[in-house]
């Protein structure tokens, strides 16, 4: 595409964005928008920032918003439903949890051609824990120290949340006993025969000792299912909100706990999601949440996201086999899963 | 004779990826299509690393497969073993593939109880030395 192209295609998302606005705010009058911004974050959803500027009453008024688009053939496109999303920001919206504020979620595809949200934008920035840039973010402020007691402090808020009374239970309450494990282990199978990959026999044995291990969690709460920098929007050294709302449900809270905990989140960096102090996080988050951490439950949910990461990556190459992306992000992958795997491996004891 | 100039695959894949990584990838500005032209040159680095080695990992894992089940055969016969793990044995023995070895890895699980914690380890941790030789080797190209 030309820069041209891109240019033209880029005033005309703004001014379709603007007149959809328009029709959500009768009250308004001289709307514009300005410092659209379309950024990459993640691999699963179409994101533009922006502010808009109105009139009303006689009184100009500035607001902050971030639009997100379902792109259609997105990772994890089976279990990221932008209008679930939408609900959960509704139903967080009232709690303390830290967290952007939803306007509109529009399923009608004739707006801006695929289903979309628009939610506040919220102040902070998010450095990706990837890249060289970021480590060396929260590098300095793990160093200052409030940061890291604001990462562990709002996930204990996250666990602490009434999410019946929050009206979450939408999502879906786990039965007794094993189900919830069972439940998450059945759900990233189900991602890997859709990726129409053959499963690597070290896969086969992974998912076999994880139905045949399965605990029982303790307590249901709300779990992000992410919970990691990156995910997270930082503003002034504290977490100015939570985001990322894919992959929630109601479940055990060791499954968020282990992720904080999962070597898969720092490479290498002896800081937990290269931000926090393993006994620092230990104790801050027990003390907050009143919540006892149990490290054989959080090693098996840590041996479910060695399943969850081989079934996310044999997904995206999947969608670049299939001809369903064009993406060569995508394709790339596919030596991500033994990497995934050689892990599982030596966690299995091979 | 004459002399002629072999085009080696793997090494023509490395060539490509070395042209996109230092010349193309640098040259394009915008971001994204730059990421591709990065991104490619890794893929076909790392299809380069697959294809170098792609016949000597195929011997190795045909001659792990026919160890295992070899392996794997007289533990099986007894009386007490159940039927379906016979039968998947059979399958390895007979296939040599990845799906036959997957189907043992689940009738274990599946017949765990009836073969007793001690059996269904010492099983499965003959199945899993042959899979670490595989994974180290995937390993070579894939890290």
């Amino acid at each position: 595409m030309s820069t041209t192209q891109q240019a033209t295609d880029e005033h005309d998302m703004t001014e379709r964005i603007r007149r959809y606005i328009e029709t959500r705010m009768p009250n308004a009058s001289n709307l514009r928008l300005e410092a659209m911004e379309r950024i990459a974050v993640g691999w699963s959803h179409e994101t533009w920032l922006f502010d808009a500027h109105w009139t009303e009453n006689g009184e100009s008024k500035t607001q902050g918003l971030c639009l997100r688009r379902d792109p259609g053939n997105a990772l994890l496109r089976h279990f990221s439903d932008l209008g679930v999303q939408f609900r959960v920001l509704q139903s967080l919206a009232p709690t303390p949890l830290p967290t952007p504020k939803p306007y509109w979620y529009e399923s009608d595809a004739s707006i801006l051609d695929k289903p979309f949200l628009v939610m506040e934008k919220v102040a902070g920035t998010c450095p990706s824990p990837w890249g060289s840039a970021g480590r060396r973010f929260y590098a300095e402020a793990a160093a200052r120290g409030a940061l890291p007691k604001s990462f562990t402090h709002t996930l204990a808020t996250l666990h602490s949340l009434d999410w019946e009374a929050a009206g979450l239970s939408f999502l879906g309450v786990p039965g007794s006993g094993k189900d919830f494990a069972l439940h998450e282990v059945q759900k990233w199978c189900e991602l890997v025969e859709l990726s129409r990959l053959e499963p690597h026999p070290i896969l086969v044995d992974l998912i076999g000792w994880l139905k045949a291990n399965a605990p029982e969690p303790q307590r249901l709460t709300l779990v992000h299912g992410a919970y990691r920098t990156g995910n997270l929007l930082i503003d002034n050294n504290e977490v100015s909100a939570v985001l990322d709302w894919e992959l929630q449900v109601i479940g055990d809270p060791m499954y968020d706990v282990a992720y904080v905990l999962t070597d898969l989140n720092r490479e290498g960096s002896q800081l937990l999601s290269h931000l926090v102090e393993r006994d620092a996080f230990f104790r801050d988050y027990e003390k907050a949440s009143g919540i006892e951490i149990d490290e054989e439950v959080c090693r098996y949910y840590g041996m479910l996201y060695q399943l969850r990461s081989a079934a996310f990556w044999m997904s995206a190459a999947g969608l670049y086999a299939s001809g369903q992306s064009d993406d060569i992000r995508l394709a790339r992958t596919a030596w991500s899963v033994p990497v995934v795997l050689e892990g599982a491996a030596r966690a299995l004891g091979y | 004779m004459a002399d002629y100039i072999e085009l080696v695959p793997d090494e023509l894949l490395e060539r490509i990826a070395r042209t996109l990584k230092k010349e193309i990838g640098p040259a394009v500005e915008e971001a994204y299509p730059k990421t591709q032209a990065f991104m490619a040159a890794v893929v076909l680095q790392k299809l380069a690393g697959q294809l170098r080695l792609a016949d000597e990992h195929a011997v190795a894992s045909q001659r792990d497969l026919q160890e295992l089940a070899e392996e794997v055969d007289p533990l099986t016969v007894s009386q007490d073993t159940p039927p379906s793990l016979r039968a998947a044995v059979n399958t390895v023995r007979q296939n040599l593939d990845t799906a036959s070895v997957s189907g043992l890895i689940e009738t274990l699980y599946a017949t765990r109880s009836e073969l007793g914690e001690t059996r269904f380890a010492d099983l499965m941790g003959r199945v899993r030395a042959r899979l670490r030789a595989r994974i180290d080797r995937e390993m070579v190209y894939a890290a």
